[in-house]
């Protein structure tokens, strides 16, 4: 009996001991905490986010892992390793820049070293865009086909395409199963710790969003914080007059700080158009041969090479062509007004006040961002 | 007996508020608007060069952007009834269907009217810049250096100039300038430094870069004083705008684009001209 009473006893405090054990051990919560933008001065109230991909701030932290994380690629070989931020480089606003140690003039490839279509467009502001993402605007939310709509599925496409990632979405979601501590972090942004690639696709979507460049120089001239030189001026008044450099129509201004329309245009670069993924490639309309879209100037002296086809490698040349090299064709957009005399005729003096203008844009801030820069571990080195 | 006062009380307001309610239900109707670009009659066909204005410029339309506000409707006793409130502006875009037809809701107080008004444009009280921060209006913002707020239009195309080249035309309307005629050359904005250099002697800036010293507003009011409509409780009443692009070159005013070129922003002389055209440029019809 005292026997029995003691295995008792033992299996008692067994019990109690496992229990506890269990208790220590804390179970993820799916509680995410939604992710809350403070709009900077002058921006849009209404931004580019899916219903069905509500921002939130375990989603978006996520996010940024799998930007950074080279496993992305669905391998884990040093040599095969790619994550979106092996091109968009955060110190050059998020393109691959002209200075890339791997992609030489800023014309990247993929794993396989295939190189891209067309050169990068940043990552700058894009939950204000509602115009189409890509050069061609290929992404649109009301698009028929629904895998073609928005920021995440452009992270498919880089993950398949063999001029990026070149990867297996199969591949990558059981990679990072594997891998510790991710299938926390998804459980805790989407309630499921069993990884799918649409997960994977919201959560870099949400980073994205989240990138915003909003206090360069530009922006606190226009809050009335800061004043802009004699040559910074005279370079905004170029930047928003018809007989000045005229470009705010698609580039925007003090009415439209994300120095984009986010629209597309012929802008006279050339007179016969072969490229198969230019605008016309999406909508079919003539008049859209050669047409591609306005990129912000957001940070815009770090983002060569230029056009989206890189075919300038400095801001000095990309002046210099809208100054005296305009090309008239029948489907120069009429925005383009000054193409027959060749452009718009800047004096030199001019072209440095534009491009002192154009560098009042840039935004130290968002290049140095720690919230949007490369985690110093990954879940499984925590 | 409080309880039966109570439930009476109760009973009462029910009725009372179901009787308001289809009061109001009676008492409102809905006018929709449908714009409608037309040419020489036409509805307009966008970036075909098929189009001879009154001086004799063959040109297309690529796009047509424009704002109104002050939209009031007319009643025979004189009285105006403003749609919505105070402030409140229509954007129309030719390349977006959905503001080709302007809804005001089922707030429109039912019976006859005489016609309708608009201000085309913004008077100067209401446009003030960043006012619109969201897109397809934001981009319409008009810069402050020359005069801020909002474009009131932006009729963009081509015409075949004098040497038989399909040049663009941007037709845009808003604040215009005033410049210093009597300034000195060296205060030109932005060719000052060109002005004082070696290598531009000889170069004459052009007007538009001197000084600018006031604005003018350009914004006018259209009124259709006999176009009657009615309005009737639950129901819409749809009513057509046409805009007739050809006649923003004509009445009172020959507009040659071959004389005002491609861009006219900083030319007041032109958007005065296009204004004055713009009193015959609209039609009001029920449908």
């Amino acid at each position: 009996m005292i026997k029995n009473l003691s295995l008792f006893f033992l299996l008692l405090i067994i019990l109690v001991i496992l229990s506890c054990e269990k208790n220590s051990k804390e179970e993820p919560v799916y509680k995410p905490t939604p992710y809350t933008f403070d709009i900077p001065f002058a921006f849009p109230t209404k931004m580019n986010i899916p219903v069905n991909n509500p921002m939130t701030v375990e989603g978006v932290e996520l996010g940024r892992f799998l930007f950074y994380d080279g496993r992305l690629s669905g391998r884990t070989h040093p040599d095969s390793l790619m994550s979106c931020g092996t091109c968009h480089i955060q110190a050059n606003s998020f393109e691959a820049g002209s200075n890339h140690p791997v992609f030489e003039g800023g014309f990247v490839h993929g794993l396989t070293g295939i190189q891209t279509q067309h050169v990068m467009l940043p990552l700058i502001n894009l939950v204000w865009n509602q115009s189409g993402y890509g050069w061609n605007g290929f992404l649109f939310n009301d698009n028929p086909n629904t895998n073609f709509r928005n920021l995440e599925d452009f992270v498919r496409i880089a993950v398949l395409a063999e001029d990026e990632i070149g990867g297996d979405t199969t591949k990558v979601k059981q990679l990072f199963q594997s891998i510790d501590g991710y299938p926390e972090l998804f459980f805790k942004s989407f309630g499921s710790s069993s990884i799918t690639f649409k997960n994977i696709e919201k959560a870099i979507a949400q980073f994205v969003r989240s990138l915003v460049s909003a206090n360069a120089k530009f922006d606190r001239f226009l809050k009335g914080e800061e004043q802009l030189s004699s040559s910074e001026l005279n370079g905004f008044v170029l930047f928003t007059t018809e007989e000045g450099a005229d470009c705010f129509h698609c580039h925007g201004g003090g009415g439209n700080p994300l120095f984009t329309t986010h629209l597309f245009y012929n802008n006279g670069k050339d007179t016969v158009f072969t490229d198969l993924l230019d605008r016309f490639s999406i909508t079919g309309n003539i008049t859209d041969k050669g047409a591609y879209k306005a990129p912000t100037l957001r940070n815009i002296e770090l983002t060569g090479p230029y056009m989206h086809d890189g075919r300038f490698s400095s801001l000095d040349e990309v002046i210099d062509f809208y100054s005296h090299h305009v090309k008239w064709s029948e489907q120069i957009n009429p925005l383009m007004h000054h193409v027959l005399r060749g452009g718009v005729q800047l004096t030199s003096t001019q072209k440095e006040d534009l491009k002192a203008f154009i560098r009042t844009l840039h935004d130290e801030g968002f290049l140095t961002n720690p919230a949007y820069s490369r985690p110093d571990k990954f879940p499984d080195e925590q | 007996m409080k309880r039966i006062l109570i439930t009476l009380f109760m009973a009462v307001s029910l009725v009372s508020c179901n009787k308001n309610q289809s009061k109001q239900e009676t008492d409102e109707g809905n006018i929709i608007i449908e714009i409608n670009h037309t040419v020489d009659g036409k509805q307009l066909e966008t970036d075909q060069m098929i189009y001879t204005n009154a001086a004799g410029n063959k040109y297309l339309v690529s796009e047509i952007q424009w704002m109104i506000s002050d939209l009031k409707l007319h009643r025979a006793d004189g009285s105006t009834i403003l749609i919505g409130k105070e402030g409140d502006i229509f954007y129309i875009d030719s390349d977006i269907p959905e503001s080709m037809q302007l809804d005001l809701g089922f707030g429109v107080k039912s019976g006859d009217y005489t016609g309708l008004s608009f201000t085309f444009g913004m008077n100067e009280l209401q446009n003030k810049s960043l006012r619109f921060v969201n897109p397809p209006e934001s981009f319409m913002f008009w810069p402050d250096y020359l005069g801020g707020g909002y474009h009131y239009m932006k009729l963009n195309g081509k015409w075949i100039n004098t040497d038989d080249v399909a040049q663009p035309f941007n037709f845009h309307l808003g604040i215009g300038q005033v410049y210093d005629t009597l300034a000195p050359k060296s205060s030109y904005v932005s060719r000052s430094a060109c002005c004082t250099s070696a290598h531009c002697e000889g170069y004459t800036p052009p007007e538009k870069t001197m000084p600018i010293i006031g604005f003018i507003q350009n914004y006018f009011d259209v009124r259709f004083e006999d176009t009657s409509f009615s309005v009737h409780a639950s129901k819409s009443t749809k009513l057509q705008l046409e805009m007739k692009i050809e006649n923003w070159f004509k009445n009172p005013n020959i507009y040659d684009h071959n004389i005002w070129g491609g861009s006219i922003m900083q030319q007041q002389k032109a958007m005065k001209k296009a204004c004055e055209n713009g009193i015959d440029v609209f039609r009001l019809t029920v449908k």
